[in-house]
């Protein structure tokens, strides 16, 4: 008893927890397939569309831009939608249902020690993948990009948006397979209204309205502006900014350890 | 009850010790269906104290509530002098648990997992001494997917033990290994408890908990059946078994009038009858009056499988229709 009572320093390990935590968590981040698709996919797109670029050169209808130029930020939202709603909760959704959550959860560490280390695992590779793709395009690829202040805001906030949304599946999924099956039912139609198989800019109409209110269309737009160094449309920040509020409260609602 | 052994007692220890864990009138139901239904044992320092009961009986549900895992309805239970309920973090640094259907994410290593866990508590044991002693730090690189289920169970003691707890909860920790696997296992548990560390098993398989445990709760339909040392339950409920051959052909009829007896089965020339009192004589002098001789009589006291069967028989109507 006398080891147990004197406990008055509950959280004199937890830094050490934490970087252990980070550190495994980590190594086996590298051991699953996500984190290489939210990385090596959206590298491998970037040289698409400036190979298709190299095809099409000039401007896209009225826009004023390249191919690559119009597709950069559909693929950087495409990368942070592939952390988010894929790797995120598939991973969480399994330690779950496996019962590993659980087993955390006797030991002085809380579970959700566990949540925000892999949430910060997928900020750094989200972040990692945003600057790959940046100085690639621009050293590289020739793409005209001026990235400020402004570029930064709203990268940070299309990475909440989509991770809020991943964690509304890993909130209601009951399992891996059932979280892979609604990540791959939101993934595409997700993809589309980002623009990567064809740009608002190019349907115009309705559709191009849908798109820029639709959470990755919204993100897509105001990272257009600030790639370009200039003020993104109110809209797209508000937007994006309600859903992240609407996809935050829902993945706290419905959120289990069990 | 007897008094069962306390093996670390020593001129620190009162005569009387505090029990480590303390549980009283423990009710837990899912829904309509009463999981434990006013369970009460105490458990003392130092001892092998088994929660044993047929699958769906309560038992997990049991030691959830102690390890803080579950809330209970009604009841009390003390860890320590702590409550799991409202002292879950104080509980936390001196229990480890070992939990049933419990994997780990399938691409961490044994030493990944052990160094992690060492990470949690405060004053963990050395990692690579554990390994050692539970036979699995030749495995230390291995991947999770890749072990197979002594070499898993190994590792799940040794999460449950890095923390230097000095209460273990194992939960049905033989399911599903082979049988040297089992007895190796075996081997562990009571190494665990000449460490000084208090373990609660929990089993199905009464050979275990015969073999291993210094008391025993028996649970059926969230009920104690039985609370005592292996040996006293296997007693008390009197299963005794003499099996002979006798030198006639016997109906059941004739058994059946013997005083005690409560069994009767027949294998090739073997007659077996369970029952309770003086059994092997009752049956040789009642069979020499029919003019029957026995033959290779073979006598010996009830196993606690025995035990089991009786208790949850007796009570086993009751028990359905609680639940």
């Amino acid at each position: 008893m006398t080891s147990v009572s004197d406990s008055a320093q509950p959280h004199v390990r937890s830094r050490g927890a934490f970087s252990e935590l980070f550190k495994v968590q980590g190594r086996l981040a590298l051991r699953e397939p996500y984190g290489a698709v939210g990385l090596a996919l959206p590298v491998g797109l970037l040289v698409v569309f400036w190979y298709i670029g190299t095809l099409n050169p000039g401007e896209v209808g009225s826009t004023g831009l390249t191919i690559l130029e119009l597709w950069i930020p559909t693929i950087l939202v495409l990368s942070y939608t592939a952390l988010g709603l894929i790797g995120l909760p598939a991973v969480f959704a399994r330690d779950r249902e496996i019962g590993w959550l659980r087993r955390v959860s006797t030991t002085p560490v809380r579970p959700s020690r566990l949540l925000a280390v892999q949430l910060l695992l997928n900020v750094i590779i989200a972040a990692i993948a945003t600057v790959i793709m940046i100085v690639v395009a621009v050293t590289l690829l020739g793409a005209p990009l001026t990235i400020g202040v402004e570029f930064v805001g709203v990268a940070i906030l299309a990475i909440a948006e989509l991770f809020s949304l991943g964690l509304v599946i890993a909130a209601i999924a009951p399992t891996q397979q059932a979280a892979s099956y609604i990540a791959g039912g939101l993934f595409f139609p997700l993809l589309f209204f980002s623009g990567l198989w064809v740009q608002p800019a190019q349907v115009g109409g309705s559709l191009a309205t849908i798109m820029y209110f639709s959470p990755t269309g919204a993100a897509v737009r105001a990272l257009l502006y600030s790639v370009f160094n200039a003020t993104p449309p109110y809209t797209t920040v508000v937007t994006m900014a309600v859903y992240t509020v609407i996809f935050a409260f829902l993945a706290v609602r419905f959120f289990r350890w069990e | 009850m007897s008094l069962a052994p306390v093996p670390i007692a020593s001129a620190a220890v009162p005569a009387e010790p505090e029990p480590v864990i303390s549980v009283q009138h423990l009710v837990k139901r899912y829904g309509d269906v009463v999981a434990v239904d006013d369970v009460s044992f105490s458990i003392r320092k130092g001892e092998i104290f088994g929660i044993v009961g047929p699958n769906g009986a309560g038992k997990t549900t049991t030691v959830e509530c102690i390890s803080g895992l579950r809330v209970p309805d009604s009841g009390r239970i003390l860890v320590e002098g702590f409550s799991p309920r409202t002292d879950r973090d104080k509980i936390r640094q001196f229990v480890g648990v070992q939990l049933q259907d419990c994997a780990l994410p399938p691409r961490i290593t044994v030493g990944e997992a052990v160094g992690l866990f060492a990470s949690f508590y405060r004053d963990p044991l050395n990692a690579d001494e554990l390994l050692e002693s539970l036979g699995i730090r030749t495995i230390e690189e291995k991947q999770f997917r890749t072990l197979s289920g002594g070499q898993k169970q190994r590792l799940s003691i040794a999460l449950a033990l890095v923390g230097n707890p000095t209460i273990a909860v194992l939960d049905e920790l033989t399911t599903g290994l082979d049988p040297e696997a089992r007895r190796e296992t075996w081997g562990l548990i009571e190494r665990i408890r000449d460490r000084g560390v208090t373990v609660v098993l929990v089993t199905h398989f009464m050979d275990e908990a015969e073999r291993l445990c210094d008391r025993i709760a028996l649970i059926d339909h969230g009920i104690v059946r039985a609370l005592d040392t292996p040996e006293a339950i296997a007693a008390r409920a009197g299963g005794f078994r003499v099996r002979f051959v006798p030198s006639a052909p016997v109906d059941d009829q004739t058994l059946r009038a013997i005083p005690g007896v409560e069994s009767i089965e027949r294998k090739d020339k073997y007659v077996t009858v369970r029952g309770t009192g003086d059994l092997a004589a009752s049956v040789v002098d009642a069979l020499a009056k029919a003019g029957i001789r026995v033959t290779e009589l073979e006598a010996r006291g009830g196993s606690l499988d025995d035990a089991f069967v009786m208790l949850t028989r007796e009570t086993g109507p009751m028990g359905r229709d609680r639940a």
